[in-house]
């Protein structure tokens, strides 16, 4: 009896190692030194498995090794202030260009966009689906501060770009966030966390809330939840890669960022983004930035010239 | 109720099977965690004996005020640790935020008092009898030493399991400094059960989450259960 | 060989040790008694060097061994020590015995003969692999002995060795001292609060009293002749009465108790203040009788106030204007048909009183 247990711990052991031993091993089977990347994303690039998708891809051509932080957009930018990164992947322009402006940041991209969708429950019970997004953020509100109301709209809370984002739809509904949102009820909840936890949360609550579409579609299997609203400019979402501006952390990796930065507007890469997740989904979770700079509305440059 | 059982299920699916997954995040976190409490018992034990065979104004308070560090909030050891070695911190330019040495380093100092106290009550809880013997039996200081830990080793011990508890269970550290990140390469990644379960809880994977959890559990038990045999023989 | 000069001990307000002066000689079984307190434990710690003495100098072999800190270690060394409390290491009997040898680098073959030996002599021959925790403590003690002997010290203290011990292993234990200190000649100096046990084992006894020896001598000294009124009541003697010097001549002298004159061997010249020491076991009891015989000693006549079994015996006690106790078998309590109220004569010689000069107490 004894044996049996000793064995089995030691067969358990071994098998640890074994595992350690391959990824060790398979990690590094050139012998030129791996270059490492890190990269502060925001949490839907990550939720959506996109850059686990491109990320071998890359870390073959370059012979680089991808370290990927996942953070709302505010953290994300945090990181990259404090240089403890080398790439930023975000989505919130009013905030890039202050990075950007700050000269933490150089050399913006744009490699996609998607819109936002307004999910909630079936049943809808503000009875908003169809709406623009403005007006069913104001019924939202408004059925939500009722007497005895079920409604209840989960918010990111966490400075992201979605949350951004989020603000300036309350914004343009006429309302002032700080006053007339934030703390105006139970009915507004901010749950401090990714855009896939956030999704869970409001599927547990049947709960409404603001959703890139790419990481709604990633969970959509796992949640009850069902688009709602997804039309209006507003809900336009454009993703960028910056480099950490290397004057400012002469340390930073800079030819490995500039490799990824420009990986991603690649044409290749513009492919497999705006493929990506149609076999599974049926859709594509992401557009491909390289051709509609006009219709998003940011310079030719930042989706065509590589960086030198 | 049927979503837990088919998480259950499918969770001893990934254990029996050995999923590479869930073997690669606990192996991390046995080596990450294993590291931790031994450098800190490397510096811990020293340090015990040290405080504890010496006498010195204080000495009270000190060991008070170790005691009160062993509920050190470990999201407060991951602030402190983030902020050092951040890039913009003191120590940012080794380049640790993200990388399993973060994590150690977060760990060691998280298990550093409890490991201190617990050494110094495991050697002040021997015998003074003992203590008397080993000087009559002509010990040099050294040789005293070497005994004392002999005699308190099994209580020594037990600290080091619950040194490595805590560390292998402490979520907040682990998440600041290493960032939960999966890389290609098992060295990189800092991903560890329980940013894991954290992560995969909160995108809603329960039968990933269930069976990182039996594997958290089974190591700290069994961690344990081995202490306690030890100490019964 | 050990020589102890006014040593003193405090601890913080306390004193316990308060200028104990004496010596233990080189081959000599040498025991302290004296009341629970009175720091006996104390005394053995510091010529062990487990403690420090606040005033005063111990000398071994003629060196101060608390002057020079660089030799503590070879000092401490030349001894063993057994410690009241049974205490072994968490390990085998073996490893238990070989500590000592270890910290002296001693060669392994030598150790494991050593050893053999060692069990051997203690009784716990085939005991080596066990694991010394699981012993009794008789067991245990005699590990810590055969521990503290293969280092073959010069001297071997035992602080209360067979104190909580049962009656088979404290006999056990002794047999081992006498046999440690005639085959190996090795000085043993030992503390007990048991005084019969040092009549037992020791050449000579020190009593030790509020922290100072209050009587060094041969057991027969201490138990015959103590050096003052505590050490009698210590030793046993149950009698002890005061009183003032009358008629002094010859050696002889006649000392007035209060209510009685009682006669004894004393060179206590007129007027000085003494205690009188009657062991009661020199005490005889007879029925009242009337009349005076001619009797070179004392006879008094009184009352039994109380018949209390003790052991095989009883204790008879006499109120003959003081009390007086006596021990006598119980057959003989029978034949003289003593009860509470009895009519009796105590009787005693003048050379069974002991005569010491009074204490201030």
């Amino acid at each position: 009896m004894h044996k049996r247990i000793i064995f089995a711990v030691a067969a358990v052991m071994v098998a640890l190692m074994l595992i350690c031993g391959c990824t060790g091993t398979t990690s590094d089977p050139t012998p030129v030194e791996t270059q490492q990347l890190r990269i502060a994303t925001t949490t839907s690039l990550y939720d959506t498995k996109l850059l686990d998708h491109l990320t071998p891809i890359f870390e073959e051509k370059y012979n680089a090794e991808v370290l990927i932080v996942s953070a709302g957009t505010g953290k994300a930018i945090e990181y990259g202030q404090n240089g403890d990164v080398d790439v930023l992947m975000v989505h919130d322009r009013a905030r890039e260009d202050a990075f950007l402006a700050d000269g933490y940041g150089t050399d913006r991209r744009v490699f996609a966009y998607n819109y936002f969708v307004l999910v909630g429950p079936e049943s809808d019970p503000a009875g908003i689906k169809g709406m623009q997004p403005e007006a069913a953020f104001t019924a939202i509100r408004e059925t939500g501060m009722a007497d005895g109301s079920d409604v209840v709209f989960v918010s990111r809370g966490d400075a992201s770009g979605t949350h951004s984002k989020e603000k300036a739809i309350w914004k343009g509904a006429g309302f002032n966030y700080s006053a007339d949102v934030q703390g105006s009820g139970d009915w507004y909840q901010e749950a401090g966390t990714g855009m896939g936890a956030t999704l869970t949360m409001a599927n547990e609550k049947q709960a409404y809330t603001l959703s890139d579409i790419g990481t709604y579609l990633a969970y959509k299997g796992d949640l009850d939840l069902v688009t709602l609203v997804d039309e209006g400019d507003i809900l336009l979402n454009v993703y960028c890669a910056m480099q950490i501006n290397p004057e400012k952390y002469p340390d930073i990796n800079s030819t490995v960022a500039k490799d990824w930065v420009n990986f991603m507007i690649s044409d290749d890469v513009q492919k497999e983004i705006a493929s990506f997740g149609v076999d599974q989904y049926g859709q594509p979770l992401f557009y491909a930035a390289q051709d509609d700079w006009e219709k998003i509305g940011v310079p030719q440059a930042e989706v065509k010239d590589p960086i030198a | 109720m049927y979503e837990i059982i088919e998480g259950f299920l499918e969770a001893i699916r990934l254990i029996v099977t050995l999923d590479p997954d869930v073997m690669a995040i606990a192996a991390r976190s046995i080596i990450i965690s294993l590291t931790a409490t031994i450098i800190a018992t490397l510096f811990a034990v020293p340090l015990g004996a040290a405080i504890n065979f010496s006498t010195f104004p204080g000495k009270k308070s000190l060991i008070n005020l170790i005691q009160t560090l062993y509920s050190l909030p470990t999201v407060v050891v991951g602030l402190l640790i983030f902020l050092l070695i951040s890039r913009v911190g003191p120590f940012g330019f080794l380049r640790l935020l993200f990388t399993p040495t973060a994590m150690v380093i977060a760990q060691t100092v998280l298990v550093l008092p409890i490991l201190t106290g617990l050494t110094i009550s495991a050697l002040s809880g021997v015998d003074p009898v003992i203590r008397d013997t080993l000087y009559s039996l002509g010990a040099t200081r050294l040789q005293f030493l070497i005994n004392i830990m002999k005699e308190a080793r099994f209580a020594i011990l037990a600290a080091v399991a619950v040194g490595f508890g805590r560390a292998i269970s402490e979520v907040g550290a682990a998440i600041l400094v290493g960032g939960n990140i999966m890389a290609s390469s098992f060295a990189s990644s800092t991903r560890v059960l329980t940013t894991a379960i954290s992560l995969e809880t909160s995108m809603g994977n329960i039968s990933q989450s269930i069976a990182l959890g039996i594997v958290l559990l089974v190591i700290a038990l069994g961690v344990n259960l081995a202490i306690a045999r030890v100490q019964h023989r | 060989m050990i020589e102890l000069d006014s040593v003193s001990k405090n601890f913080d307000d306390t004193t316990v040790l308060a200028g104990v002066t004496g010596q233990v000689n080189r081959g000599e079984i040498f025991a302290v008694i004296g009341p629970s307190g009175a720091g006996k434990s104390t005394l053995l710690r510091l010529i062990d060097l487990l403690d420090t003495p606040t005033e005063g100098t111990i000398r071994i072999n003629g060196l101060d061994i608390h002057a020079d800190k660089e030799r503590r270690l070879s000092i401490r060394r030349m001894m063993g020590m057994v410690f009241q409390k049974p205490a072994v290491f968490n390990t085998t009997v073996t490893e238990n015995i070989a500590v000592g040898l270890r910290f002296r680098g001693t060669s392994k073959s030598e150790i494991h003969t050593r050893i053999e030996e060692a069990l051997d002599t203690v009784g716990l021959a085939g005991y080596g692999e066990r694991r010394a925790r699981t012993l009794s403590g008789g067991e245990m003690q005699r590990v810590a002995l055969a521990r503290a002997m293969v280092i073959e010290p010069e001297v071997l203290l035992m602080d209360e060795p067979t104190a909580n011990l049962d009656p088979v292993s404290v006999e056990m234990i002794e047999e081992l001292v006498i046999r440690i200190n005639r085959d190996l000649g090795t000085t043993i100096l030992f503390s007990t609060h048991d005084m019969y046990q040092g009549q037992r084992l020791a050449h000579r006894i020190g009593v030790l009293m509020d922290g100072t020896f209050a009587q060094v001598g041969t057991p027969r000294e201490v138990f015959t002749l103590p050096a003052s009124r505590n050490v009698a009541r210590f030793v046993g003697i149950e009698n002890v009465v005061d009183g003032v010097v009358v008629a002094a001549e010859d050696g002889m002298s006649a000392v007035d108790i209060g209510n009685a004159r009682i006669r004894a061997r004393s060179s206590f010249s007129r007027g000085e203040r003494v205690s009188l020491c009657i062991r009661s076991e020199d005490i005889r009891i007879a029925p009242a009788i009337r009349g005076r015989r001619v009797f070179d000693g004392n006879i008094l006549p009184g009352t039994v106030t109380s018949v209390v079994p003790r052991g095989p015996f009883s204790r008879v006690t006499v109120d003959c204007g003081f009390p007086l106790s006596s021990v006598l078998s119980w057959k003989a309590v029978e034949d003289l048909d003593l009860r509470e109220g009895s009519q009796v004569t105590a009787s005693f010689t003048a050379a069974s009183v002991h005569v010491v000069r009074a204490g201030e107490d």
